[in-house]
């Protein structure tokens, strides 16, 4: 069993395709950003600056947990984890 | 919060279906007919927000939207009609509303809210509902609420996803916790069906009735996202940031 990464629609269409999840194999957060880099960059892109801080117009849930400071992002996700890419989006 | 305004035989008729929800009764209505609410913009969002508000009692309405209604506005802005395209938003919001619940009182406001008028309009209002698809007016509004200590109720989307959350100044994340900065490509239209924007101004109106009469639990510190897709909804924890440059404590 894999770690599930939810993509937005904001992002889909930085990911080339209309993917609304991409699994990945069980590690850290940092490791799922990773290999979301190595599969989708350009979707990496939308998430994170080039120094690979999270952009400060999106937020990382794990389950239901916000991923914010240094050891949330060094939590070890477990088969069956979720991540959620929130992105700011409006009314209208 | 909103004084309590004693009910008349009229309005005792007109909600007894939610005067019987046990944990609202007419103390609850009651507070409703006493409050104010500001509802930025009635479009997809504030359009529903607003006619849930004013079906379920609230006293008055502060309406506030720029321009005339155009058709790319009709798939979702339902206090809009073809009749009156040309015209002002907000005077179709009006008559509207005012069909629904001629009790109601309304401030119609012929401009989107901005920096210059934030303080002004959030002052009128015991509860804000940011409906706003434009990032500067969110964070405007969102520092007045702060600064004047008025909840304010949080609802956005994208195509067919969304985000709600209920801002209680001092005791939950606001909006520049969760999102200090807006995303640089974003754009005032966007992919949404009118079945989006209602459900997320229905469950914004609760949130609003919930806040105002003092039951239930509203999404303070949580953040509902739903996918109306898959039809998956998760109730994400939030938490105030103590360095927000909106709501942290000085240093």
């Amino acid at each position: 069993m894999s770690v599930r990464i939810h993509i937005p629609p904001t992002l889909r269409e930085w990911a080339g395709n209309a993917d609304k999840e991409v699994i990945v194999q069980p590690g850290s957060v940092q490791d799922a950003l990773i290999q979301l880099a190595d599969r989708h960059p350009a979707a990496y892109r939308g998430v994170c600056d080039e120094t690979g801080a999270v952009r400060r117009h999106v937020n990382l849930f794990v389950n239901d947990s916000l991923v914010r400071t240094p050891a949330d992002f060094e939590r070890t996700l477990s088969p069956g984890d979720e991540l959620f890419i929130m992105p700011a989006v409006s009314g209208g | 919060m909103p004084v309590p305004i004693p009910l008349t035989d009229e309005e005792r008729a007109v909600y007894e279906w939610q005067i019987w929800v046990d944990d609202f009764r007419e103390a609850g209505q009651e507070k409703l007919k006493g409050a104010s609410v500001l509802v930025s913009r009635v479009g997809g969002l504030g359009s529903v927000v607003a006619y849930e508000l004013a079906a379920a009692g609230v006293g008055k309405l502060v309406l506030a939207h720029a321009g005339n209604v155009k058709p790319s506005d009709l798939n979702r802005q339902l206090l809009m009609t073809h009749d009156w395209l040309g015209r002002p938003r907000v005077e179709s919001a009006e008559q509207r509303l005012k069909e629904l619940n001629p009790r109601l009182q309304i401030v119609a406001v012929p401009e989107n809210v901005s920096e210059e008028n934030a303080e002004r309009l959030v002052s009128e209002a015991d509860l804000i509902v940011d409906c706003a698809p434009l990032f500067e007016e969110r964070f405007a509004m969102n520092r007045q609420a702060v600064l004047q200590k008025k909840p304010i109720v949080e609802c956005a989307m994208y195509d067919l996803d969304a985000q709600i959350t209920t801002v209680i100044p001092g005791q939950t994340a606001c909006l520049s916790c969760l999102f200090p900065e807006k995303p640089p490509e974003w754009r005032r239209e966007f992919p949404v069906f009118g079945a989006v924007s209602g459900t997320v101004g229905c469950i914004a109106a609760m949130e609003a009735i919930k806040v105002l009469a003092g039951f239930g639990e509203p999404l303070a510190n949580r953040l509902l996202t739903f996918d109306l897709r898959s039809m998956r909804f998760s109730k994400l924890a939030i938490e105030r940031k103590p360095n927000c440059p909106v709501c942290g404590e000085p240093a």
